[in-house]
């Protein structure tokens, strides 16, 4: 803690122990505890060093009149100090811990009613108890009854709370594990061991009590408390060691098992989650049992949920997933008509009860939606355990998918009264899609290609596909495709379908489904495979939609009236193209006119994101050309456009792309110099919470032969691009993330060209030379002023031309000519590098700063009529 | 209650209901499909159609080359196109009373009806319709008269001939009951007849019913249709919507309680989404004109394609179609535009509520201020120096068999760049393109049929309950392409009552009770006795008056005083002489108190048994009988009749008298 604060907290103490309703705002407090907690966790006794707070606390427990909110804050507070031994006997000896934490006190002054004070009663013990004496206090104190009884609290919150310390003190104390504290000498040790495992013994033993008396519910309104001593089993069992584990089974097992035979729907996933955690940790012979009852219950969506739960955590005993298995196919099996399961066997007697419960739409459609999304899992079950190969999964899942569309021969059908559920219904198409997606992975799935195929372009086609239907169906398409090694198996007629549909859906009256359509395109063409006969790599668009039929679609949809449409077509655009561009291709003849498109939109466009997409756009083209081609002319133009642009636009991503893109000319132009250090490697702004993430790693391409002549004439051709007004535009720009990049990069080439270790003289002459003009106004005004302000402070006898020229653009707006090595030196770089990286509420967001504003609300609250102002982010 | 069922088409429905004293017609649809065995009527001469060879049965023995060509292996009747009239016979169609119509498309065989079989009666419909139907009349008219042709082809109707024919014509029905279109004037005669109704106004029919017209929203002016009687009510359900297009909603409350319900006019594409079909409408037109293509689509002047310039006139900016010309041709094309902006009080609330600010109410209006639609009369004028592709035309008739469509057919269809869009369902689009063929035009059938599906009308059902629901046959079973789809169809419990055509339906429900009114004076002379705490009961003499299917009760005619005359009387001019009517009687004799009476009056061998329905005393001394009964008492006593009138004094004593 710091000097400043240290000295705030006794009136902050003080103020907080007045009056409580005067806090600035309800975060203070939390606030205020973090940074406690943050105190004490980096070490080091918190009541030592602020004496105060035991003041405080003792002061405020005393007065119920205090703020209930404050109350509580004194409760957590309390606990937190005494999370150590030392600290502990420090308040103990104080005597403050028994009025703190005493029931009857708090009930009398009838402050128990409110939730606020409940659960810092709770979080208070729960953060001392890290110790065998406060184990000991808690034990003495008789709070298990009452933590008990806090367990089905009204407040959720509250009752959760208290499951969770319950789960604490038994796990955290358990014998066996080393909880007592260091430094002690070995007698007192063993004591303390033998105390606290009484203790703990106590504690485990009215817990057992009470799971014993309460776990099976006497009347149905008791199901919240079977339903709480549940979610506590299942947190404790899985972590628990053997001796707790065992004592615990032994203790509920009987419970379990009449809660499994009674069959309470609400209490079968808590129920499962149990079972499933205490199988985690070792099995015996009653689970097993407990296990096998659980999946024979007879209520048909409860049994799928059990067995889906079963297949989730990941359960490895064969019998059991076997039969779950079986249980979530069994749905599946009847609608589709698919022998999924063999001929079905007696062990399915349930079969009935699972049909007629199909036979209700609601319930059909939330069975089956369960079922399709445990199938991809499924299909990974070892094959010993799976009544039919995984490939009939898949199978199952198609032609489910083609009953839902209405499209299905009545041969192939299962029960028709079923089937009518489903037709039609978009959350089962969902569900059904990303199933298929998923089932790519399953073993033998990639013979089903062509089916796959068939039935994804059904459902492109279909007019009654709903927007979200659309894209999870190019989705999946994508999937199948990028996992297709043997486009043989595409026969030209789905190819053709596929691009007579996406044509169609590029025109569609919506603009999601254009959107879907036009990504769709762009991330095929982002999909690599070889075309197995030529062991030729191309990508998808061109191995399935040929080669030259998609560019025209995607350059219609750059005139889209919605701004995303055209932004992921020029994103689509940019995929389509990245293969030529790579092989250094010659330019089509298209790619003028596109480019001629693009920058229009980039000076045009009222939107951001076909802006931001068409920087990017340049970004991959300047990245993936490999040998300088007959492009690069037209390249450069455009980037020279791109970048003067991009500049001056709106949209800070705009900007921040647009740096980037000069970051790659920079890259381009020195990573053959010696101490160049590639931006991208060099500093990475820290990750900002909006930031850009570009998702290609751009491939950056030295060409070493080019950098023999000097740093000097890389740099005049870099300024003459435009990339150094990019920087130093971006510099004072008011957007942090813009600046900071451009700092960033500037700090970058001034290391390369003249870095403040050496003298200004002992930069090479000839880049010192190099000149640039900067402009009269807007962005070059800011520069000149920061140069000139730096001019006058650094050196009083100063270069009067120069400071001629300064004032003369201060006064006149003209631009004026500077020499890059002296404004890149005299910028200022690392003192703004440093205010940049720090974010924008830092100030506002310091303890003290925190400290300060409770002292101020409390001043102004006393003396009414002044307002305060308080940074609220 | 008979139903008449005089058409087979569930979409164009000719039903007659005999319901109380009336006959009433309900549509009257022409069921245009047999002009799709005919050659199409080009407008300007055509090579290929003139070019197509006669067809000669393969063993040479029927020889039909003048009236029958063969195109692409079907063949067509090469003759002025004929219609499928409802049926003539079935029925004496002069007896109808009245015809009521639901909508424009099912108005189209009036004439015939109206003209040619002695009918007297009135026609029902509302504005619209009567306005559309007369312009869809003209229409049909126009695109007949335009062409004329000669011949007249009846041999290939002769039993054995037709016998011989392949594909669908051999199965064609009824065909010597086919028709040439009427004329102008059979239309003008048939339309004066009509009489104009507004949504929920009530028209008596003689007394004895009440019709009124609902709305449907099908379209604009369509109407279902309430008959009723003070204690039944039939509904009449056609073409009706439940989607938000531009005519007015539809009334579903005020079909509750029915007797029984006919449903017709359900969608004839059930599986057909019509939102789903209006996007790939605009998709597939932005594609083919994007392609440099030309859309031709063909269409009824009215109805679906207010909806279709609608979706348009939104889809027409974001396709970037903007200078992309539209057409709309057809010989009423500038009226069905223009009358579509004046039926204010027709259209659905949104529209409604435009007519109030200085816009129309449809869009269409818009794009032909900005000359982004133009609509001609014909092909021929104005419209061949300002045609400009590509483009889009929208024309009729929808079965490519006659109108300005055909010779879009014949100029488009050999260029695969070209697409022809099918929206109106009432055609198989393959039928219709038969004696194109071979075509390379792209063909994309996206019908668009707002009318009821089974699901909708399966709630609709729930919710206003009739007894009995009555409809054609093809709604009892699923789709025959689709016999695996249960849910196209109804099911109802009970289940409906099929029709098909010719059949004749007795209605499942008996008339019980007519309602009499009673004259004040009348009442006021009647002296109500409670014979129940809440019922009170009076006898009453009138004369019972019966006119205009009205019942009346009137006092009785006092004898007008015998005027002294010297003419003899003859006896059955004298008014009957007026008894007063014996008491009614009413109450049960209680056992006991009846037994007391009994010995009172010296009756003491009195043996008592007890029955089913009561008590039978057997007076032992007198060999009488008296049976107890909750409906009747009897005295069986031979003949004493003192004791008998002393028995039944001894009863009546018992019983309140009215």
């Amino acid at each position: 803690m710091d000097r400043e604060c240290a000295l705030l907290l006794p009136g902050v103490c003080g103020v907080l122990a007045g009056s409580g309703s005067s806090l600035p705002d309800d975060t203070s407090l939390e606030k205020l505890l973090d940074w406690f907690t943050g105190l004490s966790e980096a070490g080091g006794s918190l009541l030592e060093a602020c004496p105060c707070l035991l003041t405080f606390i003792s002061t405020v427990v005393q007065n119920t009149a205090s703020d209930p909110g404050v109350l509580s804050f004194a409760l957590r507070l309390t606990g937190l100090l005494a999370a150590t031994e030392d600290s502990f006997k420090t308040i103990q000896e104080h005597s403050v811990l028994n009025k703190v934490f005493n029931l009857q006190h708090w009930q009398e002054a009838g402050l128990w009613e409110d939730p606020c004070l409940r659960i810092g009663w709770i979080q208070g013990l729960r953060s001392m108890l890290q110790h065998p004496q406060a184990l000991r206090f808690f034990v003495h104190s008789d709070f298990i009854d009452l933590l008990l009884q806090l367990q089905t609290d009204t407040s959720l919150f509250i009752a959760s709370a208290a499951n969770q310390m319950l789960a604490h003190i038994l796990l955290f104390f358990q014998p066996g594990l080393s909880a007592g504290s260091n430094g002690v000498d070995k007698k007192e040790k063993d004591d303390g061991m033998a105390q606290s495992s009484a203790d703990y013994s106590a504690v485990v033993m009215s817990i057992s009590e009470y799971f014993k008396e309460s776990l099976v519910p006497k009347e149905s309104r008791n199901i919240r408390q079977s339903l709480q001593i549940l979610k506590l089993l299942a947190l404790l069992l899985a972590p628990a060691g053997p001796p707790l584990r065992d004592k615990l089974m032994q203790t509920v097992g009987d419970s379990l098992e009449e809660l499994v035979t009674a069959g309470s729907s609400e209490l079968t996933l808590p129920l499962m989650d149990v079972i499933l955690s205490a199988c985690s940790s070792g099995t015996d012979e009653r689970v097993t049992r407990l296990l096998s009852s659980m999946l024979n219950i007879n209520k048909p969506a409860d049994l799928i949920h059990a067995a889906a739960a079963l297949l989730r955590r990941g359960h490895h005993d064969a019998v059991h997933t076997a039969r779950a298995v079986r249980i979530l196919l069994l749905p599946i099996d009847i609608i589709t008509g698919q022998t999924l399961l063999g001929t079905i066997s007696t062990a399915d007697e349930h079969q009935f009860s699972v049909m007629e419960q199909l036979k209700t739409k609601t319930s059909c459609i939330s069975m089956i939606c369960v079922c399709l999304t445990n199938t991809p899992q499924i299909t990974l079950t070892p094959p010993d355990v799976l009544p039919c190969p995984p490939v009939s999964i898949v199978t199952a899942v198609l032609s489910l998918l083609r009953i839902c569309s209405g499209v299905f021969s009545s041969s192939s059908t299962g029960c028709s009264e079923v089937c009518r559920n489903v037709i039609g219904s978009g959350k089962v198409q969902k569900c059904a899609l990303e199933a298929l997606t998923t089932l790519t992975s399953s073993p033998g799935a990639k013979e089903k290609i062509s089916e796959v195929f068939t039935v994804l372009i059904q459902y492109l086609e279909n007019p009654d596909s709903d927007p979200t239907v659309l894209h999870k169906s190019y989705q999946a398409l994508l999937k199948w495709t990028s996992v297709c090694t043997d486009f043989s198996f595409i026969t030209d007629k789905l190819k053709h379908d596929l691009l007579e549909v996406v044509k169609k859906r590029v025109c569609d009256m919506r603009w999601e489904v254009r959107d879907s359509t036009v990504e769709f395109l762009g991330h095929l063409a982002g999909v690599c495979v070889s075309i197995d006969s030529a062991e030729e790599e191309c990508d998808a668009s061109v191995a399935l939609l040929g080669g030259s039929s998609t560019t025209p679609l995607l350059r219609e949809a750059l005139q889209d009236t919605e701004s995303y449409v055209r932004a992921s077509a020029i994103a689509a655009l940019a995929k389509t193209l990245t293969h030529r561009w790579q092989q250094g291709a010659t330019l089509s003849e298209e790619e003028p006119e596109i480019v001629r498109r693009l920058l229009e939109i980039l000076s045009k466009d009222t939107e951001g994101f076909p802006r931001r997409a068409v920087v990017q756009y340049f970004i991959s083209w300047y990245s993936s050309q490999s040998p300088p081609s007959s492009s690069s002319s037209l390249l450069m133009q455009s980037v020279r456009s791109v970048l003067s642009q991009g500049r001056a636009d709106l949209d800070w991503e705009v900007k921040v792309h647009t740096l980037k893109l000069a970051e790659l000319l920079l890259d381009e132009a020195f990573s053959g110099h010696p101490g160049y250090k590639k931006g991208s490697d060099a500093h990475q702004a820290p990750p900002h919470p909006y930031g850009v993430v570009s998702e290609q790693a751009y491939t950056l391409h030295t060409h070493a032969s080019k950098h023999t002549e000097g740093a000097d004439s890389d740099l005049a051709g870099v300024i003459e691009q435009g990339v150094l007004s990019v920087l130093l535009s971006g510099l004072v720009d008011c957007d942090r993330p813009v600046a900071l990049k451009a700092c960033g990069l500037l700090i970058n080439l001034r290391e390369l060209l003249c870095p403040l270790s050496l003298g200004v003289l002992d930069a090479s002459a000839a880049t010192a030379k190099v000149s640039c003009e900067l402009p009269g106004l807007g962005w070059g005004r800011e520069i000149i002023k920061i140069l000139t302000m730096k001019k006058s402070d650094q050196t009083k006898e100063a270069d009067n031309a120069a400071q001629r020229g300064f004032n003369g653009a201060e006064e006149g707006g003209d631009g004026m000519c500077v020499s890059v090595c002296e404004a890149l030196r005299s910028l200022g770089l690392d003192e703004r590098m440093d205010v940049l990286t720090q974010s924008s509420d830092h100030i506002h967001n310091s303890p003290f700063s925190l400290l300060q504003d409770i002292l101020t609300a409390s001043a102004t609250h006393t003396k009414p009529g002044e307002e305060v102002i308080v940074d609220c982010y | 209650m008979k139903l008449y069922c005089l058409s087979g088409h569930p979409t164009l429905p000719c039903n007659v209901l005999k319901f109380k004293t009336t006959t009433i017609m309900l549509d009257c649809g022409l069921d245009t499909t047999s002009v799709l065995n005919f050659l199409p009527l080009p407008l300007v001469h055509s090579p290929r159609l003139s070019k197509l060879p006669g067809w000669v049965s393969k063993d040479g023995s029927a020889n039909l080359e003048k009236e029958l060509k063969e195109c692409a292996g079907r063949v067509f009747v090469d003759s002025q196109p004929e219609f499928c009239l409802p049926e003539k016979e079935l029925l004496d169609l002069s007896t109808i009373d009245v015809i009521l119509i639901s909508n424009y498309h099912c108005m189209m065989a009036l004439p015939y009806i109206t003209e040619h079989t002695g009918f007297t009666g009135t026609v029902y419909a509302t504005e619209p319709t009567l306005t559309i139907g007369r312009l869809f009349m003209e229409e049909l008219v126009n695109f007949m008269e335009r062409v004329p042709k000669a011949q007249s082809a009846t041999c290939w109707k002769n039993k054995e001939m037709q016998r011989m024919l392949p594909g669908p014509l051999k199965d064609a029905i009824d065909v010597w009951a086919w028709k040439r279109s009427y004329s102008m004037q059979e239309v003008n005669s048939a339309l004066s007849k009509v009489q104009l109704v507004g949504y929920s106004q009530k028209v008596e029919l003689f007394g004895a019913v009440q019709v009124s017209p609902l709305s449907s929203g099908y379209s604009l002016g369509s109407s279902n249709w309430i008959i009723q009687s003070h204690h039944e009510k039939v509904s009449y359900v056609s073409g009706s919507s439940l989607l938000t297009t531009h005519p007015q909603p539809m009334d579903q409350s005020s079909l509750k309680n029915s007797d029984v319900l006919i449903l017709t006019g359900l969608t004839q594409m059930p599986t057909a989404n019509p939102d789903g079909m209006l996007g790939e409408f605009c998709s597939n037109l932005a594609m083919t004109i994007r392609a440099g293509g030309n859309v031709l689509v063909p269409c009824y002047s009215s109805g679906v394609i207010y909806d279709l310039l609608e979706c348009l006139y939104q889809f027409i900016e974001s396709a970037n179609l903007g200078t992309t010309p539209f057409y709309f041709i057809s010989p009423v094309a500038n009226s069905s535009l223009e009358f579509s902006q004046i039926f204010a009080e027709w259209l659905c609330h949104n529209k409604q509520s435009k007519v109030y600010l200085p816009e129309p109410p449809f869009p269409h209006a818009e794009l032909i201020q900005t000359n982004k639609l133009k609509h001609y009369p014909s092909i021929h004028g104005d419209f061949s120096s300002e045609f400009r592709q590509p483009c889009v035309v929208f024309t009729g008739h929808p079965s490519l068999r006659f109108g300005d469509v055909v010779h879009f057919m014949e100029l488009w269809g050999k260029s695969s760049i070209n697409t022809i869009i099918f929206t109106e369902p009432d055609f198989s689009y393959l039928d219709a393109l038969a004696p194109y063929q071979p075509l390379a035009m792209k063909c994309v059938y996206c019908p668009i049929d707002t009318r009821l599906n089974f699901h909708q009308v399966s709630k609709l059902l729930k919710e206003v309950q009739p007894l009995h629901v009555v409809c054609p046959e093809q709604y009892t079973q699923p789709p025959l392409t689709q016999s695996h789809r249960s849910d196209l169809m109804l099911e109802l419990q009970p289940p409906p009552m099929p029709y098909r055509r010719c059949s004749v339906l007795n209605l499942p429900f008996r008339r019980r009770y007519e309602r009499v009114y009673i004259l004040p004076e009348l009442a006021n002379s009647l002296v109500p006795s409670e014979i129940k705490p809440g019922v009170s009961l009076a006898t009453v003499s009138a004369v019972l008056h019966s006119k205009d299917n009205k019942h009346t009760l009137q006092s009785v005619p006092k004898p007008p005083p015998v005027a002294p005359s010297k003419k003899r009387k003859r006896v059955l001019e004298e008014p009957p002489a007026v008894l007063a009517p014996k008491p009614l009687l009413s109450g049960a004799v209680p056992l006991e108190a009846f037994l007391v009476t009994l010995q009172k009056h010296g009756i003491t061998e009195v043996k008592v048994e007890e029955t089913a329905d009561g008590h039978i005393l057997h007076l032992q001394a007198e060999d009488t009988l008296i049976q107890l009964e909750e409906d009747g008492t009897h005295i069986v006593c031979d003949n004493n009749e003192p004791l008998r009138t002393t028995l039944r004094d001894l009863v009546l004593r018992f019983l309140q008298k009215l």
